[in-house]
This record gives C-alpha cells, sequence and structure tokens, in this order.
C-alpha cells in the first residue's frame, strides 16, 4: 500500500475539481493507502465549520469526517490562506490541521504519488 | 543527506486568478521545510516558467500600487534571493517576442546572486522528468 | 518516465503536445470526457490522434448524461478506483493540466 499526496487550490463552490479531489482520496483509502490531503488557496474554505448542505453546491464535510475516521487520512489547511479568508483555526472542523506551505511539500518528501490540483 | 527535487513548473497568467502567485509561495516554503522533516533531509525547488506563465517574469510590475499585493516580481526576486532555481522557456519568450531584457532576470538590488536562466523547453522537460515530484501550476 | 495527464476541460491544454514520456497517459475527466465521446462537425476530438494510453472517468460521463457505449474505443472507462490503481501501478507522476 502507498502513500497518495493530493494538494487542491480550487474552491469548494463553484468549481467541482474540489470534489474529484476528495472521490479520489475516499477511493485510495478504501483501497487501503494512505492520503494526505492540502488545502490552499480557496479550497480552504473545505474546512470551515457549520457549512449546510444545500442540493446545488457540493457538500463534502460529510465525506471528510468519514475519512478522518479511518486513520489513513490527515488533511490540513494552509494557515495563511485560511486566515486570509477568514478562517482561523477555531473555525476548521475538528481533526484538521492548519499549518504553513511547508507542510505540503514535507508530506510530498515521502510520498508514493502526488497529485496537485493547480486552481483554475 | 537526501535532497528530492521538486519541480514547480507554471503555466498560468498572473494575477486573475491567485495559481501562479500560490507556485511561487509554495516553491520559496521549501526554505522551511526541514522542520517537518528527519535529519538530513531537504527539498530542492526548481522553478519553471512555460506557456503563457513566461508573463509572470515581466519586469516593473505595479501590483504593489495597483492592487495592493505583493508582486510576482517581488516573489520572484524572492526566489532567486534564496539562490532558487529560475529557468525561463525561451521558445516561450520568443513567441511573445520577450527577451532577456523584459523580463527579471536578477535580484541583485536585494543582495541576490543567482540570475535567471533562459533554457529551451528541451530542459524544462529534463526537469520534470528528473525531478522527484513535480506540480503543474 | 511513465507520464500521466488529467484532462478537464473541452480544450486541448497547450502544453500537451510538448510533453514526452516512454508511457504517456491522458485522464479525461470533469468536462474532459467531451473528447471521449464527442464528434464535432462529424470528427473524434484531435486530442484522441495523441500516443497516449487514454481513460475517461465514468462518473464524470454519466453526470453529463454521456453514456460508455458512446464512447471512442481508444478509450478506457474507469472509476474512481480503477483511477487509484492506474495512479499507482500504471504511472510515476502526474500532473493536472
Amino acid at each position: 500500500m502507498g502513500k497518495l499526496t493530493i494538494g487542491t487550490f480550487s474552491s469548494l463552490v463553484g468549481s467541482l475539481s474540489l470534489d474529484f479531489a476528495v472521490k479520489l482520496a475516499e477511493a485510495a483509502v478504501k483501497k487501503g493507502h494512505e492520503v494526505d490531503f492540502w488545502l490552499s488557496g480557496n479550497a480552504t474554505m473545505l474546512g470551515k465549520k457549520n457549512q449546510s448542505k444545500f442540493r446545488d453546491y457540493s457538500y463534502l464535510l460529510g465525506t471528510i469526517e468519514e475519512l478522518l475516521k479511518t486513520g489513513k487520512f490527515q488533511i490540513t489547511l494552509c494557515e495563511a490562506c485560511g486566515k486570509a479568508r477568514g478562517i482561523h483555526k477555531e473555525d476548521i472542523i475538528e481533526g484538521m490541521n492548519i499549518y504553513s506551505m511547508d507542510w505540503y511539500l514535507a508530506s510530498m518528501y515521502n510520498a508514493d504519488r502526488v497529485i496537485h490540483i493547480g486552481g483554475e | 543527506m537526501a535532497v528530492k527535487k521538486y519541480a514547480f513548473i507554471i503555466e498560468k497568467l498572473p494575477y486573475k486568478s491567485e495559481t501562479s502567485r500560490l507556485a511561487l509561495t509554495h516553491a520559496i516554503a521549501s526554505q522551511t521545510v526541514e522542520i517537518h522533516l528527519e535529519e538530513g533531509e531537504s527539498v530542492e525547488p526548481v522553478i519553471a516558467f512555460v506557456g503563457d506563465g513566461v508573463l509572470n517574469c515581466l519586469k516593473d510590475q505595479k501590483a504593489l500600487d495597483m492592487y495592493g499585493v505583493t508582486s510576482q516580481e517581488m516573489h520572484i526576486k524572492n526566489a532567486l534571493l534564496l539562490d532558487l532555481k529560475v529557468l525561463v522557456c525561451k521558445e516561450d519568450l520568443e513567441k511573445y517576442g520577450l527577451t532577456e531584457d523584459d523580463i527579471i532576470m536578477d535580484a541583485e538590488e536585494i543582495g541576490g546572486e543567482v540570475t535567471t536562466e533562459i533554457v529551451p523547453f528541451s530542459e524544462i522537460m529534463n526537469v520534470i522528468e528528473t525531478a522527484d515530484q513535480v506540480l503543474f501550476f | 518516465m511513465k507520464l500521466a495527464v488529467f484532462v478537464h476541460e473541452y480544450r486541448e491544454p497547450e502544453i500537451l503536445d510538448r510533453l514526452k514520456a516512454e508511457k504517456f497517459g491522458i485522464i479525461l475527466v470533469q468536462n474532459g470526457v467531451y473528447h471521449a465521446t464527442l464528434k464535432k462537425n462529424g470528427q473524434t476530438s484531435p486530442l484522441l490522434s495523441k500516443e497516449a494510453e487514454f481513460y475517461a472517468l465514468s462518473e464524470d460521463l454519466a453526470s453529463r448524461g454521456l453514456s460508455d457505449d458512446k464512447v471512442d474505443p481508444k478509450v478506457k472507462v474507469v472509476n474512481y478506483e480503477g483511477l487509484v490503481d492506474l495512479i499507482f501501478n500504471d504511472y510515476e507522476k502526474i500532473l493536472w493540466l
């Protein structure tokens, strides 16, 4: 089994790239791989608590919470990108980390595969 | 000592989206990555501008005055100051009629010693091939 | 190098022709799946004439009303789990273009 690091900059609302990234992470964990997930830029909004579920928008928090329970999934939000959007440590869901960009680079260091989804 | 090479390939235009900016800030973050790694492990970033991405390298950007944000020019100069390798695709510069006089070639005014390298795409392809990890922006 | 690229839009990424690899895969996702099915003015997408292995994500085909039987025979339809296997077993580097 391997380690996959996924980084994404795409927003939760207005793009489906984050939806893709979360579903890929879910499939990888299901197959026994470990996944590190990095949220940067507009993707940081995925970490925000109290998201409402509407049928016209992607809602991924439920999947993220299930993935966190597996112990094979880590998710970290870019501190500067989050703070610039008013998302601080107290605003993010339990189990999610908030670190600076070097966390992502370190995660890639021993990753078997990296998929970087570099924004729109 | 295990050094892993990461390629940051930048094709997006600056400013309208955050993508090319985040490419540079992530590449610069390699300077502090060791706090998360084991002793002797480090990361060597290579930044390469290709396609429309070469337009990030134009001189005299006034984004700080116009938008109140750090310009890509300043980020590129910071990267050079930190001795990061910065490559710009020769064929793509030529496509836009640009020469080294039009782009940021050094960071001398802030004490940088390394310079931007204008290289053929084949060299950038070689970076993609030899890098341990490749990020496309 | 075994290189796979994701194509997620219904246009051809500029850098595509410049990338070289011993084994090259093109994975069509999101709006990229239209390359696998549409014949614009009767012509299949020029993207499918590249020297590459082609894959398309079944979930993205289905969500757009594109059935698997409309997919060009060159393209293998995979689901998310199939995609994970491709990423780990068939390719070393993956770029999202």
